[in-house]
């Protein structure tokens, strides 16, 4: 959004336009709701329970059919696509991973490309490919999903989602089932993933921290209306009403420090004190970590360490830049 | 005064029991042979028959609300017919021998394979089939590769009481004709000879446990989803 129209090459993969459902019972899940997700990006849609959230995703691909307005992959309205079609070119991670219990990881992770009539070879070689690229062993394959961790699970879940080469994936709650530990393993491990992915991502949360490490932009949704579409730093430092502050939380000051780098605040190397005993700070490090480690350090400037050699520091000051928009490293990441 | 005397009755009807049946099948292998054929011949038939249509129709139940109900009432109509009315009423018009006993066999195995069709296919969560909608499954793929094998347990468990019942009414095809186990019953009631009488009888139980024994096997090897709990909570302890 921020980008000239020079640089438009990067399309829409997504698009809601005046998006209306009302379900047939009157009740109305999803009122006029307009975003677009732009091609490689993560849409993170966060909200309260019965926010119309869910409904806004799977009118993606299709399971859920608006009553008025358009939705669009790929430029071309969902309603002109065959269902079937559509579905099987869109990857899907359920609620609750949803594996199929009767089918080996194997099964469940080649089953698309096996409907869409894939070779038993080419299958095979997908799913050893997938498996690697979830981190899970490759002997798993001939097991059920019931002998498997939530966390092996949830990755053969994102393994099954990825097997025919998405352009868009729809993430339902995810990581929801897991104990917070493996959550922020697989959220971590789903970056990286995703960074060598081309791949557009609708992410349906009701955790705002996880939609806004998940998210390139963020959609806070309340009663089936969208309040706020913007970037995790802008959604933080700019809510656009109460509702949004509150849904943030108290702590979103904290939050915000989740979604800043060390690198982008730092000050220069020179002013980091040479022996203070604490653990050095890597450029990479999220500002989160950086206030836990500054508060432990015994000194009021802590370095920041790059390859053993320092390459800045980071003071109170630095810390505080974030908040009211002095620093010029935000400015020009967000702007 | 009552234990001796009840005592010596069971050390009487033992060797009875033993003996005396087994001896007189050994005494006629060839007669034994032909009536476990035949008794066989009409469960597996009528077992069979009622396979090839219970189970389409308990899948057409499931996708259609109104031919559900409509198939319910038929298979449980079939069911309260009494077997043994069934071949009186029919062998006028399908003659003697085998085929009126095959027909009750066939009427009385309906209902058990049509209801655990239906409750086989009901139970599976709804979650695993919306996963395959929104996988891009056809409704006739979702039927084959999700909701069939996930109730395939539950439809065995009733071909399972089919054949059971199955066994025991085939014991009336030797009224008309059809041969059978049934054969040595009516022959032992006549001469009041108990050992030809359980000669008839007790091979047929065998035959029920074992045939039992054999699809509960078969049941637990199709349906991973039990023995492979049991693995998960070792995985987890692990």
């Amino acid at each position: 959004m921020s980008h000239d129209t020079a640089t438009e090459t990067a399309s829409n993969s997504i698009a809601f336009e005046n998006v209306t459902k009302v379900y047939d019972d009157g009740t109305e899940a999803v009122t006029d709701v307009s975003f677009s997700v732009s091609s490689g990006e993560t849409a993170t849609l966060v909200g309260p329970s019965g926010c119309g959230k869910t409904t806004t995703m799977k009118m993606v691909n299709a399971l859920v059919e608006p009553t008025t307005g358009t939705v669009s992959v790929d430029e071309t309205p969902v309603s002109e696509y065959d269902p079937i079609e559509l579905r099987r070119k869109v990857g899907y991670v359920i609620q609750d991973i949803g594996l199929f219990k009767h089918m080996t990881i194997e099964e469940n992770v080649g089953i698309v490309p096996d409907i869409v009539g894939w070779s038993d070879d080419r299958i095979e070689n997908r799913v050893t490919e997938l498996l690697e690229l979830v981190r899970l062993d490759d002997d798993v394959r001939t097991k059920y999903p019931q002998e498997l961790s939530g966390g092996q699970q949830q990755r053969v879940g994102v393994a099954r989602a990825l097997a025919a080469e998405p352009e868009v994936m729809l993430m339902d709650e995810p990581f929801g089932a897991l104990d917070p530990i493996t959550r922020e393993q697989l959220q971590n491990e789903f970056l990286d993933i995703q960074a060598g992915l081309d791949v557009t991502i609708v992410f349906v949360t009701h955790d705002i921290d996880e939609a806004l490490k998940m998210g390139d932009k963020v959609a806070v949704l309340q009663d089936g209306e969208l309040i706020q579409y913007d970037p995790p730093a802008e959604l933080l430092r700019n809510p656009n009403n109460a509702f949004v502050e509150s849904f943030l939380g108290e702590d979103r000051q904290l939050a915000q420090l989740q979604t800043v780098a060390v690198r982008e605040v730092m000050g220069p190397a020179n002013e980091a004190p040479t022996n203070d005993g604490g653990t050095p700070l890597s450029p990479d490090d999220t500002l989160r970590l950086a206030v836990q480690n500054w508060l432990r350090s015994e000194t009021d400037v802590v370095p920041v360490v790059e390859d053993g050699t320092v390459v800045g520091s980071l003071s109170e000051v630095h810390i505080r830049s974030i908040f009211d928009g002095r620093s010029r490293a935000i400015e020009e990441n967000h702007v | 005064m009552f234990e001796p005397a009840v005592g010596s009755a069971v050390e009487a009807a033992i060797p009875l029991l033993l003996t005396g049946w087994i001896e007189y099948i050994l005494e006629n292998p060839d007669q034994f042979a032909v009536m476990l054929r035949e008794h066989l011949q009409m469960v597996v038939i009528g077992v069979t028959a009622a396979i090839a249509v219970a189970v389409p129709a308990g899948i057409a139940a499931t996708r259609h609300p109104t031919v559900g109900s409509a198939v319910m009432n038929m298979g449980a109509i079939a069911q309260t017919v009494p077997p043994l009315g069934v071949i009186a009423l029919t062998f006028a018009f399908l003659g003697v021998g085998p085929r009126p006993a095959i027909l009750a066999l066939f009427l009385y195995g309906l209902l058990p394979i049509l209801k655990n069709t239906v409750a086989g296919i009901q139970n599976v969560e709804s979650a695993q089939v919306e996963a395959g909608r929104g996988m891009g499954m056809t409704s006739l793929q979702r039927l084959w590769r999700i909701e069939l094998p996930l109730a395939l347990p539950v439809i065995i468990a009733g071909i399972r009481t089919t054949i059971v019942l199955s066994v025991g009414i085939a014991y009336l095809g030797a009224f008309i004709g059809a041969g059978g186990l049934g054969q040595w019953i009516i022959l032992g009631q006549q001469r009041y000879a108990n050992e030809i009488l359980l000669a008839g009888a007790i091979p047929g139980a065998i035959l029920v446990i074992l045939l039992d024994q054999a699809f509960g096997w078969l049941g637990a090897r199709i349906g991973p989803t039990e023995s492979s709990a049991d693995d998960r909570t070792q995985t987890t302890v692990a």
